[in-house]
C-alpha cells in the first residue's frame, strides 16, 4: 500500500531549547522521509555590523552571536585581534579566561539537561538543572557584573580582576554542583524512559562523521578523539589536565554520556584553573578606542564550545574597523546538512530530541 | 441584562481579576531574550505562582512575548501568530531591541520599533532583561489588565489600517489572510 | 621556532607547489598554511588536499569583498585531523560576473556555505542547487554583504526610529548646545553652569 506524504512544519516557533528556526518535513505516518531546514529567523547581519564599528564596538556585539553560550564568541573575537595585532596576553589572564570559558561550558550543558529531558517529555530535569544554572551565572555576575552577556574576555585579556572571596564562591559552588549531577544521574541516565528514548537514536555513521564536518560531543560520541583544547591548545589548556572522551555508539545517548563526563571534566578543570592561577596584571592595555588600528592580516582561530569547534575568521585591512569577521558556530553544519540527513526515517516525535542532541543553535547559524 | 453602569463595573473587575492570575505565555522566542524565559519558570524565580505558564499553541495563549530583536523574516509570522490569538491578547516587548532597535538598530534585517507594527502593552527595558525585571513586567501587566489599561488588542482594531500599512512597509510579499476583525 | 616543529606543514607546502601552479604559499605559523590559487585550480587542489593529503574535514568557507581591487577573495579552510593542520586555499573572482566551481560534490556541508555566499555577496557557483533564499526572504537590494551596500541609508528608508537617536549620533556637541530649559528636572542639577 502506498502511503500518502504529508508535510509538515516544525517551528518557527521555538522548537524545544534550540531557538527559532522551521524544519520543514516530509513525514509519511509518523516517520520522516525528507527534511529541510529554513534558517534566517534571527538573522541580525553581525557581520555587516561589524564591518561599521570600530574594533573595540564590534567586541561588545560578538557575544550576541550566540545566546546559549556567549563566552566562546569573545574568546574567539579577542584571540583573533590578538593573533592579528601581536599582542601579548598576562598569564594570570589566561587562567581567568580558561576559568570563564569552563564556567560557560557547565552553564550551556545545564541548559542542555533541561534541553535533552525536556523534549523527552521529562520536565523534572529543566526545573533542577536550569535552576542550578543560576549557580553559576551568580558567579558570572560577581565577575563581570552580567547574567547571560559578560563581555568579559576582550583583547589584551580580561576586563577585571577576580573579586575578593571569588575563589572560594566559586570552589564551593563547584562542590555543590558535583553532587547535584550525583541527582541528575538518577533522575536521567538511570530513568529507563530516558534510555529506551535514547539509544539507537540519531545515529550518525562514524565512517563519514569528520567528512561531514561534525565537531564536538557529537564527534566524540562517534568514538573519535577531536578537540581543539588538544589539538590547537589555546590559552593555557596545554597546562591543564583533562581527557578527551571518546565513546563508540554515535547516537543521542552516546552523546549524553559523553557530556555527562564533560560536565564533571570542566568543574575539574574550573578547580585546577583556579588553584594554579598566578598573581599580577590581568590586562594589557589597548590604546584609545578611537584611534586604535589593527595592521592587515587575517586570522582563523577556534574554541571549543560545549558543543563544538566554534570558530572565527577575521580579516583586517589596517583600518580601525574590521574588513571582514566570519563566524562559524557548530551548528551551521549540525543544524543544516548534518540535521537533514540524520532526520530521515526517524519518528517526529524524536525530531526536537534529536536537535538538542547535536546542540542546534540557530542564532548562530544565521548570526 | 447588566445594562446599567454599576452591574458592568463589578462584571468587569471579576473578569479582569480573573485574567490577570491566568496568564498563559506562547514563548515565542524571536531572540536573546528566550534564554531568560527557562530560569523565570523554573525553580529559583518560578513565575508560575504570579499565574504564568507556558501554552502551546496561540489559540490557547494570552500573552505573547516578543523576547528581543525582530527579524523581518520572523515579523510575518509574528502578525501571523498575533493574529490568531483571542481576545483579549497582551504583547510584551523585551528589551532594547523591542524599544529602538538597541544595538541591532542599524541592521538591515531587525525592525526598530515594535509598536509600531503590533500593539505592545509593556516593555521591559534591559540587555538581556533579568528574571526579575520580567517578573516586574508581568506584574505591571497584571495591574494594566486589572485596571482595564491593557487595550493592545482593542487597539489593532481600531487602527489596523494604519499598523497594516507599516507592516506592508517591509514585507513586499502579503501571503496571508486576512484578519477579520 | 624551529624547523623541526614546522615538518609537517612544509611537507605540505613542497607537495602541493610539486603538483599545482600556486600564485603564493607560505606557512603563517604553526598549523596554519596559506596557498593562493586560480580560480580554475580550486577544484583539483581541494581534491587532492582530501583525497592524497588526508585533509578530510571542511572546516570553513568565507568570502571577503576587496572592492578597491573589484574582487572577492574566497577562501576554503581545511583541516587535517591527525597531523592538525589547518590549510588555507585563496582565491580571487571579479567581483562582476565573477563565478567559481561548484564544490559540494567533494564535502555536502560546503553546500550551506556556497549558498549563504550566493545570497550575501551575489557570487555565482556554477551548478549549486538549492533553494535561492537561505537567510534574507523577499530582499530585492543589492546582497547586503557586499560593501556597497549602505545598510544605515536602506535602515533610514524602511525603518521608524524612535526619538532620541538623533542626537546620539553626535552627543558632545548636541549637549553642548543644549540650553537648561530643555533639560528635565533631574538632570538640571548636573548641568554645567
Amino acid at each position: 500500500m502506498r502511503e500518502k506524504t504529508t508535510t509538515l512544519y516544525l517551528g518557527p516557533q521555538h522548537p524545544g531549547i534550540t531557538g527559532n528556526m522551521m524544519v520543514k518535513l516530509q513525514v509519511q505516518g509518523d516517520t520522516v522521509v525528507k527534511a529541510e531546514t529554513h534558517v534566517g529567523y534571527l538573522h541580525r547581519g553581525f557581520e555587516k555590523l561589524m564591518e561599521r564599528r570600530n574594533w573595540l564596538q564590534s567586541f561588545t556585539i560578538v557575544c550576541r552571536i550566540c545566546v546559549p553560550e556567549p563566552d566562546p564568541n569573545e574568546e574567539n573575537y579577542s584571540r583573533a585581534v590578538e593573533e592579528i595585532e601581536g599582542r601579548e596576553v598576562p598569564e594570570r589572564a589566561k587562567y581567568i579566561r580558561v576559568m570563564t570559558l569552563e564556567l560557560a561550558r557547565i552553564a550551556t550543558y545545564l541548559l542542555w539537561y533541561g534541553g535533552q529531558s525536556g523534549s523527552a517529555g521529562l520536565y523534572t530535569m529543566p526545573q533542577w538543572s536550569v535552576g542550578d544554572r543560576n549557580y553559576i551565572l551568580d558567579l558570572f555576575e560577581d565577575l563581570t557584573g552580567g547574567r547571560i552577556y559578560h563581555m568579559y574576555i576582550w583583547p589584551g585579556g580580561v576586563r577585571r580582576d577576580l573579586p575578593h572571596g571569588f575563589k572560594d564562591k566559586a570552589m564551593r559552588t563547584m562542590d555543590y554542583l558535583e553532587k547535584r549531577l550525583d541527582d541528575y544521574d538518577k533522575l536521567m541516565f538511570e530513568n529507563s524512559i530516558f534510555q529506551k528514548r535514547a539509544k539507537g537514536v540519531g545515529i550518525i555513521d562514524p565512517e563519514k562523521a569528520t567528512e561531514w564536518g561534525v565537531v564536538g560531543p557529537p564527534l566524540r560520541a562517534c568514538g573519535i578523539k577531536s578537540d581543539v583544547r588538544k589539538d590547537d591548545p589555546y590559552e593555557v589548556y596545554d597546562k591543564l589536565d583533562f581527557e578527551v572522551p571518546a565513546m563508540e555508539g554515535s547516537d543521542v545517548w552516546t552523546r549524553a554520556l559523553i557530556r555527562r563526563f564533560e560536565i564533571r571534566q570542566s568543574i575539574n578543570l574550573v578547580r585546577q584553573a583556579l588553584d594554579k592561577m598566578p598573581s599580577g596584571e590581568y590586562y594589557n592595555k589597548i590604546p584609545n578606542p578611537h584611534k586604535w588600528t589593527i595592521p592587515a592580516g587575517d586570522a582563523f582561530v577556534k574554541t571549543e564550545s560545549a558543543r563544538g569547534e566554534f570558530a572565527y575568521y577575521m580579516v583586517s585591512d589596517g583600518s580601525n574597523k574590521p574588513r571582514r569577521v566570519h563566524v562559524k558556530g557548530p551548528a551551521y553544519v549540525h543544524g543544516v546538512t548534518l540535521l537533514e540527513n540524520l532526520l530521515v526515517g526517524e519518528n517526529i516525535a524524536d525530531v526536537s530530541f534529536i536537535m538538542n542532541s547535536l546542540g542546534t543553535c540557530p542564532p548562530e547559524i544565521e548570526r | 441584562m447588566y445594562n446599567d453602569k454599576e452591574s458592568q463595573k463589578i462584571v468587569d473587575i471579576i473578569q479582569n481579576f480573573a485574567r490577570k492570575h491566568s496568564l498563559f505565555v506562547l514563548a515565542y522566542g524571536t531572540g536573546c531574550g528566550a534564554i531568560e524565559i527557562p530560569p523565570t519558570m523554573t525553580s529559583r524565580y518560578d513565575a508560575e505562582r504570579f499565574g504564568i505558564r507556558g501554552a502551546a499553541t496561540p489559540r490557547q495563549a494570552d500573552v505573547l512575548l516578543i523576547t528581543g530583536y525582530l527579524a523581518t523574516k520572523t515579523l510575518k509570522r509574528v502578525i501571523r501568530v498575533y493574529e490568531q490569538m483571542q481576545d483579549p491578547k497582551y504583547v510584551m516587548g523585551f528589551g532594547s531591541c523591542a524599544i529602538n532597535g538597541g544595538m541591532y538598530w542599524d541592521s538591515y534585517n531587525t525592525i526598530n520599533m515594535l509598536d509600531k507594527y503590533i500593539p505592545v502593552d509593556v516593555y521591559i527595558n534591559g540587555c538581556m532583561p533579568r528574571p526579575e525585571a520580567v517578573i516586574a513586567g508581568f506584574v505591571k501587566l497584571q495591574k494594566l489588565i486589572q485596571e482595564g489599561k491593557a487595550d493592545g488588542w482593542d487597539r489593532y482594531k481600531k487602527n489596523l489600517d494604519e499598523y497594516r500599512a507599516n507592516q506592508k512597509k517591509i514585507i513586499t510579499n502579503w501571503v496571508m489572510p486576512d484578519f477579520n476583525r | 621556532m624551529s624547523e623541526n616543529i614546522l615538518h609537517n606543514e612544509q611537507k605540505l607546502l613542497n607537495l602541493l607547489e610539486k603538483k599545482f601552479l600556486l600564485k603564493e604559499s607560505r606557512i603563517i605559523r604553526a598549523k596554519r598554511v596559506e596557498v593562493k590559487v586560480e580560480p580554475k585550480e580550486v577544484i583539483p587542489v581541494l581534491l587532492y588536499a582530501k583525497e592524497n593529503s588526508g585533509y578530510i574535514h571542511f572546516a570553513h568557507m568565507s568570502c571577503v569583498d576587496w572592492i578597491e581591487d573589484g574582487e572577492f577573495e574566497v577562501v576554503y579552510i581545511l583541516w587535517h585531523p591527525e597531523e592538525k593542520i589547518n590549510l588555507f586555499v585563496k582565491t580571487r573572482v571579479p567581483r562582476d560576473n565573477g563565478s567559481l566551481p561548484n564544490i559540494d560534490f567533494i564535502w555536502r556541508q560546503a553546500n550551506t556555505y556556497e549558498r549563504e555566499i550566493r545570497e550575501m555577496f551575489g557570487l555565482r557557483f556554477e551548478g549549486l542547487e538549492g533553494r535561492k533564499e537561505f537567510i534574507l526572504e523577499d530582499w530585492n537590494n543589492i546582497p547586503p554583504m557586499r560593501r556597497d551596500f549602505d545598510t544605515e541609508a536602506y535602515v533610514k528608508e524602511v525603518f521608524f526610529h524612535r526619538l532620541g537617536r538623533e542626537d546620539a549620533k553626535d552627543v558632545r556637541e548636541k549637549i553642548q548646545e543644549r540650553t537648561d530649559e530643555e533639560l528635565p528636572d533631574f538632570a538640571k542639577k548636573y548641568s554645567r553652569d
